[in-house]
């Protein structure tokens, strides 16, 4: 056997031990070691290229080809199981960093905010939305803003309806007559109009009054400080139409649908002509409930065109302007829109009341 | 105010269903609060024609008839009337009828006679107490027909809420007035009743020296009166409209203030000393009111009185003594028009409200004054005996709401109600006692005497809106346009992002409550009538809401609370009062529960700190938190108050423990109040180039003295680091094993940038030495190895 023969054979038996070795290796790390053992500088391949040198010098270039070609042959074998063995690898650490994912997450505390916070929110928005400016005003009030100019005399049947709470030794700037807590938004309607014509302003006036108010009333279905919204607007040649007009556009957008509403004539002193307004049942759609009475109607807010001694008592020409107004318990549309069935929950605060009926942000 | 239908009907032939009827009177502004149906009609009953009437073989009082009830047989029926003959036609309750008295007819055998029903009497209807015998029904009733039907015996009450405005409708006659109109059905004329005038009964003397307030008083004598119970009617529609039979005359008397509304008194004339004067209460004069009530009467008070006392109150009441009662025999009758400013303000003082004044502060007609004495005399003399004397009439009631007219165009009340105004909207504003007369555009309305709310032409545009009905009107919505901008309040809104939950309470809390945390320097609101003690001052804090409402959740098994409220607190100023608009947090109990990657941890005063800081971060501001004492109602040690730049914008800390008890919470409880009035408001971030070389961070650890703030070491360190410094923050704490008593472990971790170049050793190095020389100098703090 030629030295070139021998050489061949060494070769081969190399090539195939090396690609048992492969197959065998157990990780990268090992295989990298076996990379090196057979291909490094020092490894089983160099070392059979140091035994060309004892060949004739023709033979030489065929022995170098056949050792390139082994190399390459390992080379390929070794790329490949380096790749079988990371994706095997890979599947192994997957396997071990798995969690139970049904196991509870980080709690966070949620927040939320109160439902009639909500309910002004949603309310004032609207209205906003609509066009009307937002205005506030003090919950601490003179009997002029609160009753007298809303055409409210002190004789007034109306005046003893509204269960007012008085503030011990205050008196109004003239110091005649008491201070109260307003009993209603109504006073932001004076208080921006009496602002409005201070500021040298020419109607239209449009405004969304959002507060507090209170009443000396406290039972199952009454509290003594509540909340509400009014809503005014004056122009020339505003007319019922413009409010009723509003109040369909403002109910449906608060209840998200198309509600039915029903205006009833009724009496307050600073609108004229004044109306209750009713929508439809939202808890049985008309067909008559407990909640309705079986009516088929629930009672949602007061309304009416403001009495024309109202924009005299700020200075605005009831000749050439006129106006509507409204006012609307707070309380009283998320109960209806929430399906909550007391008011006293609202200031009772159960945090399990409020976690349940809010939404954060 | 309650209305039956059957007086209704007194007034005008309604034809519609009390169903009907209650939606009328909705659309016509008169709120229904129910509909009672006191007499449900009796089913079953029917009209029956006796054919023929044998004696009973076996019982000498009963008789065998045979009736016809428009059916093909007749019925045979055992009666034990005797009222009763062939030819007449009577009530028959078929058999499976239940009666008013709980009675169901039964197929019976009496005495060995079938029975197949019962002849009825009113008593077995329910129409009276007692009867004798069958009651026997007009020959031209419908034989077969119901007999509930037939007399109309269903009776419905309507309970209305008559709105303040319409004194009018305080009545029977003012309720059917508006469906009569409605209904374009004729309003039957007033039954108009004059007894004879006795010569010898003389005219009472009365002297009005009040005409104001009293423009028209009419008194008369009755004498001779027996008085008993009024009759059984009577009773049955006062108690049907709401009221208690009194006596036979005060019956009489609210009787005709029921259907007509005019309020009368009567005075027992034996009682009287002298004539009758109304006059001003000449101050403190003494009054027994009929409730029982003794008042010490003001100067001013409109009262009627004899020679010696006051008598009553005008409108109002009128005196114990001078009262009818059953051994009356001779009465004066009043009959009046009192102011009705004058009447409310008087009621309003004594709290003193009656049938008469709700009427007379709504205001009464003038018109009804003297139509319903004389109705009123000749019912308590039909009903009761005696003579009446002539009336002595002081004032003039035609002079009174008289003439009233309002021109206006009828372009102007369509413009303001948004809808046409057609001329048969005019007839039915007649038929409400309005004169009407429309010529084009203008239009002239006279106003009926018994309507004081109407005067403007607004007024008449709300009776056009309840004669055309607001159904009728279109909904358009008018053009709006904001024209101020809209400004995003989110105080709560931010603050409920932190895991909070707002809370509401009321501005009210007590006076014990508000001196815990409020020094009592006079500043405090007071209610004058307060629901309770415990809701009697307005609230200069809101630490107290929200300690009740921590107690009640923390008293319901809730382990721990994080709430924030917002609201206003009030106090009194040297020119006024003060609302101040305030966010406030409480924080109780586990700020963290058991969890599987964690255990359970009391909150602590930075948990809420941290969430003021986030708070106040979200607009733009940081707070310095500067350790106080001396602010009521926290413990020393764990309180501070917040600066927001130079402005002292809140207060932060430990509820005092034994307050925290006195809310029953045994757990470490943390408040925080920050006033929004005077919070500033920081500007919009403006743009920085972010950095485009690497920082540096590095690390110093050093031993201080255990009470150095670290708000005062942060600052030394931002004050000494050298302008590269971009953050410097404490990152560990510890004392203990390892570090000398009266020591602390502070970590500082502080970092570094330059936005032109990356950093080297060099610069981190120099701003550490110049950090720790700083720390030495000012704190005698040394570096830790």
């Amino acid at each position: 056997m030629s030295e070139i023969d021998a050489l061949k054979i060494q070769l081969e038996s190399l090539q195939r031990e090396a690609l048992a070795a492969f197959a065998e290796a157990e990780g990268l790390n090992a295989l990298q070691a076996l990379r090196v053992h057979y291909l490094g500088k020092k490894g089983a391949l160099t070392e059979v290229l140091k035994g060309v040198g004892k060949l004739p010098p023709a033979d030489r270039p065929v022995i170098g080809k056949f050792v390139n070609q082994a190399k390459q042959a390992l080379a390929v074998a070794l790329d490949a199981m380096e790749v079988e063995l990371a994706v095997k690898a890979k599947a192994e650490r997957i396997e071990a960093e798995r969690i139970d994912v049904t196991l509870p997450g980080r709690n966070r505390p949620k927040g939320a905010l109160h439902p009639v916070q909500q309910g002004l929110d949603e309310l004032t928005a609207i209205f906003a939305q609509m066009g009307f400016d937002v205005a506030e005003g003090p919950e601490i009030e003179d009997e002029f803003h609160n009753f007298d100019a809303l055409n409210i005399p002190p004789e007034h049947p109306a005046r003893a309806m509204h269960d007012t709470f008085f503030i011990k030794d205050m008196k109004n700037d003239e110091g005649t007559e008491p201070m109260l807590l307003r009993t209603h938004t109504s006073p932001v309607q004076i208080r921006a109009m009496k602002r409005f014509v201070a500021e040298g302003g020419e109607p239209p006036l449009a405004v969304v009054a959002p507060g507090r108010v209170y009443r000396c009333d406290y039972d199952v279905t009454h509290s003594p400080m509540f909340h509400q919204v009014e809503v005014f607007k004056v122009d020339r040649d505003v007319s019922l139409a413009h409010l009723k007009g509003v109040l369909q556009h403002f109910l449906s957008t608060y209840f998200e649908k198309d509600v039915a509403i029903r205006l009833r004539p009724h009496y307050f002193p600073f609108t004229e002509p004044s109306a209750e307004v009713d929508i439809g049942c939202v808890f049985c759609a008309g067909k008559g409930c407990r909640i309705c009475k079986g009516s088929g109607w629930i009672e949602v807010l007061g309304s009416g065109m403001i009495h024309p001694n109202v924009l005299r008592s700020v200075g605005i020409d009831s000749n050439e302007f006129s106006g509507f107004a409204f006012g609307l318990g707070v309380e009283r549309m998320v109960m209806l829109k929430q399906g909550i069935p007391d008011l006293r929950l609202f200031f009772e605060n159960d945090v399990r009341f409020l976690s349940r009926m809010g939404v954060a942000k | 105010m309650k209305i039956p239908f059957s007086w209704l009907k007194k007034h005008v032939a309604l034809t519609a269903t009390p169903a009907q009827i209650a939606d009328d009177l909705v659309r016509l502004g008169h709120e229904v609060e129910g509909v009672e149906m006191p007499r449900a009609a009796v089913k079953g009953v029917r009209v029956g024609l006796i054919e023929s009437k044998i004696p009973h073989p076996d019982a000498d009082k009963l008789s065998l008839l045979k009736v016809n009830i428009g059916e093909a047989e007749p019925l045979s029926i055992v009666c034990g009337a005797a009222n009763m003959d062939a030819g007449d036609k009577v009530p028959v309750a078929t058999i499976g009828t239940c009666l008013p008295n709980g009675l169901s007819i039964k197929k019976g055998k009496i005495r060995g006679e079938v029975s197949f029903g019962m002849c009825c009497s009113e008593v077995e209807l329910g129409l009276a107490e007692d009867s004798d015998g069958l009651l026997i029904l007009p020959a031209d009733a419908p034989v077969g027909a119901e007999v509930g039907e037939y007399l109309e015996l269903e009776e419905a009450v309507f309970d209305l809420s008559i709105t303040p405005n319409r004194g009018d409708c305080m009545n029977v006659r003012g309720i059917a007035r508006d469906l009569a109109a409605d209904a374009n059905l004729p309003l039957a004329e007033i039954e108009q009743s004059f007894a004879d005038i006795n010569d010898t009964v003389a005219a009472p003397a009365v002297s009005v020296s009040a005409g104001q307030d009293c423009p028209v008083y009419l008194a008369r004598n009755i004498q001779g009166v027996t008085v008993a119970d009024s009759p059984a009617w009577m009773q049955t529609a006062l108690l049907l409209a709401g009221m208690r039979p009194v006596n036979g005359i005060v019956d009489v008397l609210n009787y005709i203030m029921l259907d007509l509304g005019q309020p009368m008194h009567a005075f027992d004339a034996d009682k009287l000393e002298g004539g009758i004067s109304v006059r001003s209460a000449i101050g403190e004069e003494n009054f027994s009111a009929l409730d029982g009530r003794e008042l010490k009467l003001n100067a001013g008070d409109l009262v009627v009185s004899d020679n010696s006392s006051v008598i009553a109150l005008a409108g109002i009441m009128g005196s114990e003594p001078t009262g009818v009662t059953d051994a009356t025999t001779n009465i004066v009758l009043e009959s009046a028009f009192f102011r009705p400013a004058r009447v409310s303000e008087t009621r309003r003082i004594y709290a003193m409200v009656s049938e008469a004044s709700m009427r007379f502060e709504r205001g009464v007609d003038p018109l009804m004054v003297e139509i319903a004495m004389q109705r009123a005399t000749a019912l308590i003399i039909e009903l009761f005996g005696g003579s009446a004397g002539e009336i002595t009439c002081c004032g003039n009631a035609d002079a009174i709401n008289a003439g009233r007219s309002i021109c206006c165009p009828v372009s102007g009340i369509a413009t303001r109600l948004g809808v046409d105004i057609p001329q048969a909207a005019d007839d039915v504003l007649g038929r409400m006692g309005f004169g009407v007369s429309r010529s084009k555009d203008r239009l002239e309305v006279t106003v009926p005497s018994f309507r004081h709310d109407v005067s403007i032409p607004e007024d008449l545009s709300e009776e056009y809106a309840r004669i055309i009905g607001f159904d009728a009107i279109p909904a358009i919505l008018p053009p709006l346009a904001a024209t101020s901008p809209v400004r995003q309040e989110r105080s709560i809104h931010d603050a409920v992002t932190g895991g909070f939950l707002q809370v509401v309470s009321y501005a009210f809390i007590s006076a014990d409550e508000q001196r815990l945390f409020v020094a009592d320097d006079g500043r405090d609101i007071e209610l004058e009538n307060p629901i309770s003690d415990a809701m009697s001052v307005m609230r200069r804090s809101p630490w107290p809401g929200l300690l009740n409402i921590a107690r009640h959740n923390l008293n319901r098994q809730q382990p721990g609370v994080l709430l924030v409220e917002q609201g206003r607190i009030y106090a009194r100023t040297d020119a006024g009062h003060d609302e101040i608009n305030t966010i406030s947090w409480l924080i109780a109990g586990q700020a963290q529960s058991d969890e599987w990657y964690g255990s359970t941890r009391q909150a602590d005063f930075f948990d809420l700190k941290g969430a003021v800081e986030t708070w106040l971060s979200l607009r733009g501001l940081s707070g310095r938190f500067i350790a106080d004492d001396s602010i009521q109602g926290l413990q020393a040690g764990q309180s501070a108050k917040v600066l927001v730049g130079r402005t002292e914008a809140g207060r932060i800390g430990r509820v005092d423990g034994d307050i925290a008890a006195g809310f029953d919470i045994d757990v470490p409880v943390f408040v925080a109040e920050i006033n929004l009035d005077i919070l500033p408001t920081a500007k919009k971030a403006k743009f920085m180039p972010l950095p485009e070389f690497p920082g540096v961070e590095r690390d110093l650890v050093f031993l201080f003295d255990k009470n150095t703030s670290s708000d005062a070491i942060l600052n030394a360190v931002k004050s000494s680091a050298g302008k590269l410094l971009t953050d410097a923050r404490i990152f560990d704490r510890y004392e203990g094993k390892g570090v000398p008593e009266g020591k602390v472990s502070l970590g500082v971790r502080f970092a570094l940038q330059d936005a032109k170049r990356t950093l080297t050793q060099e610069d981190s190095d120099a701003a550490s030495a110049s950090i720790i020389a700083a720390m030495e100098k000012r704190f005698g703090a040394s570096l830790r190895g």
